[in-house]
């Protein structure tokens, strides 16, 4: 379960301190790779950029991805991960503060597997994390890497 | 004519004695000269006045008689005929002859018989006065009676009575008038519209048209009379069409039209056509008012572009919506979520009081998430695209007071739903307005061992079918029931029961985008009734109506 890793797509720090609070309080001991913006995420998924080097197939579990990023956004960078055949399959959970209709409709258009609206209350948020990694990381049978 | 000479022939014992070719013809000279004079004489119909050279009337003949009524006898050898004419005509005549002449003329029977005198053909009229002082317009004809030198001898006046006559000239002057009165007021209508009237015959040739109609085109009316119609706009064929299309369909409203007046100048026009037909039901040809739409099309072009800027502003509006839901809402969470993390990092250095401060923070921040929320609700209820359809009020309500029941499942609220609710309207809208209605409801009992609320129909005097919530929790004082419905405003305390006071302006404008109505009824401790109409609830009436 230890080489099972979470890619964190998130650029207030605020909010990337808060969710690996969430995430070790529930004892989600998973490696967390933070990306800041869009592009970076990017970079990291395709291995190109800073991040060129680094094995293709070596995959996160899961996903989770703000909406609203600098540079490329959220929605932005699903798109190009269905395109792209490595991560055409690959878990996302979009974890957002807006719950506008369209950027639901458009979220689950594009592909995202899941919908998160992060809550004000942090006990809120424990509890949504909570149930996030046990689903993401414990329950669900990730699909294949390469197809 | 001719018979009575015959007549008068038989009668003449003459006629037998034929004895010889001269004789015979002088006999039938004297024989016709008799009988014309008798003839003429015996007229009823003719008034026959002769008289000696001075005037004095020497014959007066049956006809006069009867036209006058004076006896022969009474007027012989007595009076001229001047005193039996109306005496300022016989003056007015003297002057205009005077004048006419160049020579001074008395105003007396030499008035009369003047042109006559010198040989001159003179037929009048003049207006006779009869014995018993009534008068008549007469028609008379003068002739100078000359013995073999041509000397005058004396004058004949024959009259016609011209009563009959004038009458007719009288009665036709009258419908004269009356028909230019008629083509007046016809001719007035017409160039009293607005519009730009014009008449075509079946080939499209312009057979009238009105002062519009020339402003129109900077074409005088007899220019554009017997012009084709067509030629008068930027798409002659398109116009022609037009007139082929009344033809053909007897009648085209709203057919736009392009003028194009003699100096260039451009006019957008909207027909409006018919054929129309003459008392024999016989084509006559189209009948055309033209307006000047330009106006109309201008505002509708500004009504296109404030479109455009309001769905621009929109546009806007939704973007900034988002700000606030992602921005507003996102140091919210970082104080929350921090002060949270100071409380069980931190928690047992700080003394109980600074513990209670940063609960205090932290319930503050998650009211000003609840702000946010519903704030952005309200916006979404106001910009939200409707989806009308026929939605089962019943079913919604009963899903949304499960919702409500899973949520405080130590509550105990018996809810009643009428069942069989049905309305035509935007289905997340009107989820919208239950959640909150039947949310309120559930708030607003929460201090009630045992709630009772209930969802129903009622026909409202005023509104017609009305949707109603009603509870019997703390209600509220009805003299405020004008501040319910406003945003922000609340009429209980957040320690009493906590809100925004965004709710009921919410479930307002929802209702509102239906065009339907909210208003409430309510006593302090004695629950409160939410009323709202969605207009096509009747529709839900008259069936329910159907199946008792």
């Amino acid at each position: 379960m230890s080489d099972k890793f979470i890619l964190l797509v998130e650029d207030n720090p605020d909010d990337v301190a808060l969710t690996l609070r969430a995430l070790k309080k529930n004892n989600v001991a998973n490696e967390v790779i933070v990306a800041g913006d869009g592009a970076e995420a990017l970079e990291y998924l395709m291995a190109t950029g800073k991040y060129a080097g680094r094995a293709t197939s070596d995959l996160p579990e899961v996903v989770l991805l703000d909406l609203k990023l600098p540079k490329v956004g959220g929605l932005e960078v699903l798109r190009a991960m269905r395109t792209d055949p490595q991560t055409r399959l690959l878990p996302v959970v979009i974890l957002t503060s807006s719950v506008e209709e369209q950027d639901v409709i458009t979220s689950y258009d594009l592909g995202a597997n899941s919908y998160i609206r992060k809550p004000v209350n942090f006990e809120q948020f424990l509890e949504a994390v909570r149930e996030l990694g046990l689903y993401w990381l414990v329950l669900n049978q990730a699909p294949p890497v390469g197809h | 004519m001719s018979k009575e000479i015959r007549d008068s022939a038989i009668l003449n014992p003459a006629s037998d004695t034929a004895t010889g070719i001269t004789e015979a013809r002088r006999q039938e000279s004297l024989l016709k000269t008799g009988a014309l004079q008798n003839a003429i004489f015996n007229s009823a119909n003719f008034s026959s006045i002769a008289t000696d050279a001075k005037g004095v009337i020497q014959i007066f003949n049956v006809g006069a008689e009867r036209m006058l009524g004076y006896a022969a006898a009474e007027v012989m050898n007595r009076i001229t005929p001047a005193e039996i004419s109306d005496p300022e005509e016989v003056i007015a005549r003297a002057k205009a002859l005077s004048a006419e002449l160049g020579t001074p003329i008395t105003p007396g029977f030499e008035a009369l018989v003047f042109k006559a005198s010198r040989g001159i053909e003179d037929i009048y009229e003049l207006t006779y006065i009869r014995k018993d002082g009534s008068r008549f317009p007469a028609v008379v004809s003068v002739t100078a009676l000359r013995d073999d030198e041509g000397v005058i001898i004396g004058y004949l006046l024959i009259g016609t009575d011209n009563t009959a006559r004038k009458q007719i000239e009288e009665d036709r002057k009258l419908l004269d008038q009356r028909l230019r009165d008629q083509q007046f007021y016809t001719r007035s209508l017409i160039e009293s519209n607005i519009d730009a009237l014009i008449t075509t015959d079946p080939h499209g040739i312009i057979t009238d048209v009105n002062k519009q109609m020339e402003a129109l085109t900077g074409c005088r009316r007899d220019e554009l009379i017997g012009a084709p119609f067509k030629n008068y706009f930027t798409d002659p064929e398109r116009a022609e069409a037009g007139i082929d299309l009344v033809l053909s369909e007897k009648k085209v409203p709203n057919y736009e039209l392009t003028a194009r007046a003699r100096d260039g100048r451009e006019t957008v026009v909207s027909y409006n056509a018919a054929t129309f037909y003459d008392r024999e039901r016989r084509l006559q040809g189209v009948f055309a008012a033209a307006r000047d739409v330009t106006e109309r099309n201008r505002l509708e072009e500004q009504v296109r572009r404030r479109t455009v800027e309001v769905e621009a502003a929109n546009k806007e509006l939704e973007a900034f919506s988002y700000s606030v839901s992602h921005d507003l809402r996102s140091p919210l969470r970082s104080i929350d979520g921090f002060s949270q993390a100071f409380l069980e990092d931190y928690g047992p250095l700080v003394p109980p009081e600074g513990r209670e401060d940063l609960e205090r923070v932290r319930r503050a921040t998650q009211r000003m998430g609840q702000l946010i929320d519903d704030m952005l609700l309200l916006s979404r209820v106001t910009r939200r695209e409707m989806h009308m359809e026929k939605t089962d009020m019943s079913a919604l309500a009963a899903e949304v007071a499960g919702e409500l029941a899973l949520g405080s499942p130590q509550r105990d609220v018996q809810l009643t739903i009428e069942p069989g609710m049905t309305t035509t309207g935007d289905p997340q809208l009107l989820r919208i307005v239950l959640v909150n209605l039947l949310g309120n409801a559930w708030k607003f009992t929460s201090k009630r061992e045992h709630a009772h609320v209930s969802v129903g129909t009622v026909q409202d005097p005023e509104h017609g079918p009305a949707f109603f919530v009603r509870d019997d929790g703390a209600g509220f004082d009805l003299q405020y029931k004008d501040k319910l419905f406003v945003a922000f405003q609340r009429l209980h305390g957040q320690d009493e029961f906590p809100g925004t006071g965004i709710g009921l302006a919410t479930i307002q404008r929802a209702v509102r985008r239906h065009g339907g109505d909210v208003w409430a009824e309510g006593e302090v401790d004695r629950g409160a009734t939410f009323y709202f109409t969605i207009p096509d609830l009747h529709v839900f009436y008259r069936v329910k109506g159907e199946q008792p």
